[in-house]
């Protein structure tokens, strides 16, 4: 437990030296402001740029228009940016070998994992609250239509999605080798994950559709009911990965 | 147009997140010269070229280590 | 009381043996220096002992307890210096040995007695930067108190000078020497000179198997050759000189260059004053004699060619 501590401190401090923070702050800063901006601007710069005489009318944009931008540039460009932050977390230490003398301290390899994934999910957590935040309240500003059905169990999925994320960076850094292995190894999974969800049948059992439905859940075109059971199975995943995390952790060579 | 005027108070905090994004990337990248890949051209032109993705490569997967 | 055991310990790793049936054990207050080629085995055998490594035979104990691969209760009695210590760039040397104390679970105040303590005897006392600016050398001596910081029993430094300048190595032989005073020291290397410098007993490891061990004076005395160096005025006499010499019974080994010849006596103290009666008796003139005092290199020479 004290090495649990211990590690969660070393890695909240690396987490405000090495960029980290200014990365994640700036791109959930980003996406919360922008997302409901670029809905309300985007019948006026359609307008501006004529296409070449064509001209595209686009209907009056609402609150549901500023969301779906949100929804896009979280499950893209969050998603992405949270993979390239932490893809290195497990990476950078075993090819540098900084983790040798802490384990030979007494640090336990499985307070290693849980540390990183408890900081990882605690910085994931903040960030996604600060642009859901940014994100709602703006929306508020700029359009007139401002409640929306179920917009906790939509947004909850979605960060559910991250924490599943940053579990399967872990795993893949555990079972892989080299900088990049941990990284490669995601994406792999992660798109495995996006071609099994253009059968609609699988959905209901793919975590990624939690990332995917975030709109029609609030429009209703995706029921809560039908996507309860994929959050229960994610969580399911989720630690099943953790788990098999620090299992293939205690054979790692460091 | 003036409609885009009336938001400039929303657009310039965007603006502003990626110019300090990539003023803090650039300063970062004139300090050192390590990269794990790529070379200092190469960088300066992602960062200042890909609005916020670049600076964000640069610091994930770009630089060397501290 | 034996602070370290190694117990028929073997490691393979898929096809290839890199130790085989190693046993040594070193009594408290002893600096051992295990030494070997690289690739001898002897980054592994530390690593085994830290239990960083699972042995694929054989048994360790540490203070009478034994050492279980993974997470071993016995690291809290052994501080490890790895070959290449690696740090995170971004914190700075106190906060380094913070972290290193918390995990061990020593109480903040001790942490920070002990930091400063630590920081005075590798010479980083007031050293704020952020280790990332290191040299080789400070590197290495933060890797010294790091390894302190728990006052363990066992202090185990794998190569810790082999990459450092005259001057780095100067320092951290100087450290550990300091250390040796308190606490049981083993010390890895291939530069025998460092650890005849720091060492009473010696273990030589070659391709995975440990040759021999014992204690340092005693194994020069056994294993290595008294030799002598004659310098002589002119060839002719030198080749004279050869050709008696190569028949004497306590003659082991004769080399000759030019005008100079190099004797191996087979070990006998007393060898080296009937090779001088010889000398007198023959009258050969002389430009030089030089007695040639028995090294740790050849000691390993003989151990590791035999």
């Amino acid at each position: 437990m004290r090495g649990f501590k211990a590690f969660v401190k070393k890695e909240l401090i690396e987490f405000t030296r090495n960029y980290k923070w200014i990365i994640l702050l700036s791109t959930f800063l980003f996406i919360g402001m922008s997302s409901p901006l670029l809905a309300k601007l985007l019948p006026n710069i359609f307008s501006i740029l004529e296409m070449g005489g064509l001209t595209i009318t686009l209907p009056e944009p609402t609150g549901m228009d500023a969301y779906s931008q949100f929804f896009k540039n979280m499950s893209q460009m969050g998603i992405i940016v949270l993979l390239l932050v932490y893809s290195g977390i497990l990476s950078n230490e075993l090819t540098k070998g900084t983790l040798t003398i802490l384990l030979s301290k007494g640090l336990s390899r499985n307070a290693v994992i849980l540390a990183k994934y408890t900081v990882a999910l605690f910085h994931w957590s903040l960030f996604f609250l600060i642009g859901t935040i940014i994100n709602h309240v703006y929306t508020i500003y700029l359009f007139e239509k401002t409640s929306f059905d179920h917009l906790f169990f939509s947004l909850f999925s979605l960060w559910l999605f991250g924490a599943f994320v940053l579990a399967l960076i872990l795993f893949s850094g555990t079972v892989t080798t080299g900088n990049y292995g941990g990284l490669l190894l995601t994406v792999v999974l992660l798109v495995i994950g996006l071609i099994a969800n253009s059968f609609s049948a699988l959905q209901k059992y793919n975590p990624v559709s939690l990332a995917t439905d975030n709109l029609e859940i609030l429009t209703g075109e995706v029921l809560v009911s039908e996507r309860i059971g994929t959050v229960g199975l994610t969580v399911l995943l989720t630690t099943t990965i953790l788990v098999f995390a620090l299992y293939f952790f205690k054979e790692k060579k460091v | 147009m003036e409609e885009l005027i009336e938001y400039l108070p929303l657009i310039i905090p965007i603006l502003m997140i990626e110019l300090i994004l990539a003023a803090v990337a650039l300063i970062h990248l004139v300090r050192h010269d390590q990269y794990r890949f790529g070379n200092r051209l190469m960088w300066i032109l992602i960062i200042l070229l890909v609005q916020i993705i670049g600076p964000i490569l640069y610091f994930s997967i770009g630089k060397g280590d501290d | 009381m034996e602070v370290l055991k190694v117990d028929n310990v073997s490691m393979k790793f898929e096809e290839l043996t890199v130790l085989n049936h190693v046993s040594f054990s070193v009594p408290k207050h002893s600096a051992f220096g295990l030494i070997g080629k690289n690739g001898a085995g002897k980054t592994t055998t530390m690593k085994l002992i830290v239990g960083l490594l699972k042995p694929t035979g054989g048994k360790m104990t540490v203070c009478g307890e034994q050492v279980i691969y993974g997470n071993t209760k016995t690291n809290r009695l052994i501080g490890y210096l790895p070959d290449v210590p690696e740090f995170y760039g971004y914190l700075t040397p106190k906060e380094y040995l913070k972290l290193c104390g918390e995990i061990t679970g020593l109480p903040s105040s001790q942490i920070k007695k002990k930091t400063e303590e630590l920081l005075n005897l590798v010479g980083l006392e007031g050293v704020n930067r952020k280790i990332g600016s290191f040299s080789r050398g400070m590197k290495q001596r933060l890797g010294i108190a790091q390894a302190l910081i728990n006052e363990p029993k066992l202090l185990i430094c794998d190569e810790p000078t082999s990459a450092l300048d005259p001057m780095g190595r100067k320092e951290i032989l100087d450290i550990l020497r300091d250390v040796t005073k308190k606490t049981t020291v083993i010390f890895s290397s291939h530069i025998l000179s460092d650890v005849e410098k720091v060492c009473d007993t010696i273990g030589i490891l070659n391709q995975g198997q440990l040759l021999l061990q014992g204690n340092l004076s005693e194994m020069k005395e056994n294993y290595s050759k008294m030799g002598v160096r004659m310098d002589f005025f002119n060839a002719k006499d030198a080749e004279e000189a050869e050709k008696v010499l190569v028949d004497l019974p306590f003659v082991f080994k004769l080399e000759r260059l030019e005008m100079t010849l190099s004797v191996q006596l087979t070990s006998h103290p007393s060898n080296t004053n009937e090779l001088l009666k010889i000398v007198s008796m023959k009258g050969w003139n002389l430009k030089k004699y030089e007695l040639i005092e028995p090294s740790l290199e050849d000691v390993f020479l003989e151990v590791v060619k035999g």
